[in-house]
């Protein structure tokens, strides 16, 4: 029955070549808009996480906005021991995060300062990568960092100095000079227009809050682990003022625009899918209309109507399998080619406004995604044979005989 | 010790109507009652329209009658089920068309091979048979051409050799002349009758030509869906 099937996919050579070209193409570009997207919200996330926000935080439970954690944790020391001992944290360290006025000769601007522990943060986030004047933080006690385009606003070079003001425990306003000792630029607005670094220890003099932080930050082995840790850790830290919250909680707008791509290619998916559907039905349909006699004869011959159903299912499974093998192919080729030389999409301008993120992707293979759009796109090629075969396997032998 | 003789004609038709559907329901075959034994080599005769081909496909259980009962050696079956239809087509039924209608994309003996595929047969057996059938019909050179390569008399050969390869008890040709000309259509006739007299083959073949009636040693006249006399032949 295999070698009848084959030989009649192959009877219309043109058709059949057709159709799995049709197939071939619509499952490549399914599976490179599955690797796009998958590997967008990779890179998204890659460098939320590893610009800023990292992969799991420890911060008071009652502030109103988890990325700006503005209230402080007096005594961060058991949290911190929690991090400390837990395996699957590759690196964590204290940082105090607030909103303040950085004031240079000639301007004053309003600046996102993150205080944090140098020597820790170079291995928790890459901003220290991003310097392009100067050195980062480890050493320089009074030094501050800032962006590029901070920096311009307020006129400053490198060692020159500027005030940092911000308020204190005791609601007084908190200053302190700065010697400007490093540049970054990200390519991120955000990043280089409105952010200063300083070490954690000046930030807690000048704001007297000693061995205080607003938040602890933790780089996992593994990010996939990082919704786990987060809910052992919170459960650790029991139902006091100190939570813990995995990235997914605090950078939720990625959340947002991974649920939006998922939508958007979930229609994608369907319409190639109804593409191929249609396709394979047309083709089955022409092709039960063209060898109802033939059908005529196999049932007079003694088949009984479900083995010409399941002749008909085997073409379309053989025809499937070609499609599907070749698109697999086809776009695994794609996807390794944009993984190696990347692929330029303006898409990364538009993120770079928040993060300092590249406008080059490189795709990467999503197997899982990849092996549901084969199974789906070899599947749908079945479920549109089966009206066709069906109704061949209701052919009345006699009628079908007489069928010109 | 002896085999007793089957008591029931090899095909037994009673009654048989066959109606239509359709706006004017005009009864292509009325009141038919026809026996064919074991061995017959029988021609059903008659004008076109008549309904020859309609009472061959009632015969072959291609198509069910309207009224009356059809019995293959004693066992009624008009009222069996598609499948057990299928089944007992392909046990005790051979074929031969007008038009041939061998499936374009097989070779002769694959073709040949068919009936025996659809009963389990092992590649093997399968081919060995076909190759013997395609011998009866004296093409076993031709074996691995696919039909397009063949002649009409030569595609018609094959076609009778898939009607006969799994050795069915009745081989009912409608018009399998029809498509041939003059000299090759005789020497079909030649194989049949050979098949018949040397294998024992049971045909009821449909024809309105005098040339192929004139071969048969039984031919049942009909007109207009109604047996009009028959006469036998001793040849």
């Amino acid at each position: 029955m295999i070698r009848l099937a084959w030989r009649n996919v192959w009877r219309n050579r043109r058709r059949s070549l057709i159709n799995a070209v049709a197939m071939s193409f619509g499952l490549a570009a399914l599976m490179f808009g599955q690797s796009l997207m998958k590997s967008l919200q990779g890179q998204l996330i890659e460098k939320a996480t590893g610009s800023f926000t990292g992969h799991v935080r420890i911060q008071r439970r009652d502030i109103d906005e988890p990325k700006f954690p503005d209230k402080f944790m007096t005594d961060p020391e058991p949290a911190a021991k929690l991090l400390a001992n837990d395996p699957r944290v590759l690196v964590w360290g204290r940082r105090i995060q607030l909103t303040g006025l950085v004031s240079a000769p000639k301007m004053s601007l309003g600046a996102l300062i993150c205080a944090v522990e140098p020597d820790k943060e170079k291995l928790l986030t890459d901003m220290s990568g991003y310097i392009k004047e100067g050195t980062y933080l480890e050493g320089r006690p009074k030094g501050i960092v800032m962006g590029r385009k901070i920096a311009n606003r307020l006129d400053v070079r490198l060692g020159e100095k500027v005030v940092l003001m911000a308020q204190a425990s005791d609601g007084s306003m908190g200053a302190e000079v700065f010697r400007l000792v490093g540049i970054h630029e990200t390519g991120s607005e955000s990043f280089d227009g409105q952010m200063v670094w300083i070490p954690l220890k000046a930030m807690q003099d000048m704001l007297v809050r000693p061995g205080e932080a607003n938040q602890l930050v933790a780089r996992l082995k593994k990010l996939d682990d990082a919704v786990a840790v987060a809910a052992d850790l919170d459960s650790r830290l029991g139902p006091g003022s100190i939570g813990a919250l995995s990235w997914r909680d605090i950078d939720r707008e990625i959340i947002g625009i991974q649920a939006f791509q998922d939508g958007l290619l979930t229609i994608v998916l369907g319409v190639v899918f109804a593409i191929v559907a249609l396709g394979i039905l047309n083709t089955q349909l022409m092709s039960l209309f063209e060898r109802v006699r033939e059908f005529g004869v196999l049932m007079a011959v003694g088949a009984r109507p479900r083995w010409i159903v399941r002749l008909l299912l085997i073409e379309s499974a053989l025809l499937g399998l070609v499609g599907t093998l070749s698109g697999l192919a086809l776009g695994s080729l794609l996807i390794w080619h944009f993984g190696r030389v990347g692929l330029v999409l303006p898409v990364g301008n538009a993120f770079k406004y928040f993060l300092p993120f590249p406008s080059v992707i490189y795709l990467r293979p999503s197997w899982g995604m990849h092996s549901f759009a084969c199974a789906t796109v070899f599947i749908v090629t079945l479920l549109a044979t089966l009206p066709p075969a069906l109704r061949a396997g209701r052919l009345k032998p006699s009628e079908a005989l007489r069928h010109v | 010790m002896s085999k007793a003789p089957h008591p029931a004609p090899l095909v037994e038709v009673r009654g048989v109507e066959k109606v239509y559907p359709g706006g004017t329901k005009v009864a292509a075959v009325r009141g038919v009652d026809l026996k064919v034994e074991r061995g017959e080599f029988t021609a059903l005769a008659g004008p076109s329209g008549s309904g020859k081909s309609t009472l061959l496909n009632l015969i072959g259980t291609l198509d069910r009658p309207t009224k009356g009962e059809i019995l293959h050696s004693g066992r009624v079956v008009t009222k069996l089920g598609t499948d057990q239809l299928s089944d007992f087509r392909l046990a005790s039924l051979g074929f031969i068309f007008q038009a041939y209608n061998l499936i374009p994309v097989l070779t002769a003996a694959e073709n040949v091979e068919y009936p025996l595929v659809l009963r389990g047969v092992g590649a093997k057996e399968r081919r060995d048979e076909a190759l013997e059938a395609l011998k009866w019909v004296g093409l076993e050179s031709y074996a691995d051409r696919r039909p397009d390569l063949l002649s009409g008399g030569q595609q018609q050969r094959v076609a009778v050799a898939r009607a006969i390869v799994h050795k069915p008890s009745l081989v009912l040709a409608d018009e399998p002349t029809a498509n041939l000309d003059s000299k090759t259509g005789a020497a079909l006739l030649d194989l049949m009758q050979a098949l018949n007299k040397d294998h024992g083959v049971t045909f009821l073949f449909s024809s309105h030509d005098p040339a192929v009636l004139s071969r048969a040693r039984r031919v049942v006249h009909l007109l207009d869906g109604e047996l009009h006399g028959e006469e036998t032949h001793d040849r």
